[in-house]
């Protein structure tokens, strides 16, 4: 009997090996790039907003909030920068395993596409307008493509954040 | 193995008030976040065991928002940047 299939296994030295299907790695790949899009977005942009939430909403704190914004924010750009280059740099260790592509991902690859699948998630989420309901969606329905995205997305962070917690 | 003695000094009444704690850090529920995700995060910045992230977690799900953190403003402002950068919505405010 062949084991069980796992999306996430672990793998040598303290790395854990993700499969990923030809298609997925495709779309994947394609995240970094459409994040640094939304990072490079002005704040008025909802879901720029959404990735650099305000640190105090009491408006009596506006100097605060300037300071927060004008001294650590950048210093959150700067992380969410270096994890899409951890990103994109982990794609060039794939490996053919049969119809799968596998990369092993060291714990510092797997925070950084933690990252990246939530905070893409953030920037779908929030521009497809996500609520805790269950949602119905037509099949002429134009984000479509998108809500399936999102969907995927969801479930690949689930599992991740499943193997993690252990 | 052995533990070393430990010195038990009774906390004087009054000793700790919220002046020494006047900010806390509240995350606050959003549509996006899986709730797996979350109690990760908790524990991964706070130390938090599972049933207190768990805990800290399903208040935000269902009252809305949870205070997950106290402390000095400069304590505080780095526990919002630090949730920040995990993607959860978070925001600090003076403790009432």
């Amino acid at each position: 009997m062949s084991p069980r299939w796992r999306r996430f296994k672990r793998g040598p030295d303290d790395t854990l090996v993700v499969s990923l299907a030809p298609e997925e790695m495709a779309l994947l790949r394609g995240l970094p790039s459409e994040l640094r899009a939304v990072f490079d977005a002005p704040s008025s942009d909802a879901a720029a907003a959404r990735l650099f939430p305000r640190a105090y909403l009491d408006p009596t704190e506006e100097e605060a909030e300037a300071e927060y914004e004008a001294l650590i924010q950048p210093d959150l750009l700067r992380q969410r920068l270096d994890a899409l280059e951890l990103v994109t740099a982990s794609f060039a260790g794939a490996v053919a395993a049969g119809e799968w592509m596998e990369i092993a991902l060291t714990p510092d690859d797997v925070a950084a596409w933690l990252g990246v699948l939530n905070d893409t998630r953030l920037v779908l989420g929030t521009r497809l307008g996500i609520t805790e309901d269950q949602r119905r969606i037509d099949d002429d329905d134009p984000n479509l493509a998108a809500y399936a995205i999102y969907d995927w997305l969801t479930y690949l962070q689930g599992e991740l954040v499943e193997h993690l917690l252990g | 193995m052995t533990t070393a003695p430990v010195e038990i000094r009774e906390p004087e009444l009054g000793e700790e008030t919220t002046a020494d704690r006047p900010w806390m850090v509240i995350v606050w529920n959003d549509p996006v976040n899986l709730m797996s995700y979350v109690v990760f995060v908790f524990q991964k910045l706070f130390g938090y065991s599972r049933k207190k992230a768990t805990k800290l977690m399903r208040q935000v799900h269902e009252e809305g928002r949870a205070a997950v953190s106290d402390g000095t403003r400069e304590k505080c402002e780095a526990d919002v940047a630090r949730l920040h950068a995990h993607g959860l919505w978070a925001t600090m405010e003076h403790d009432t």
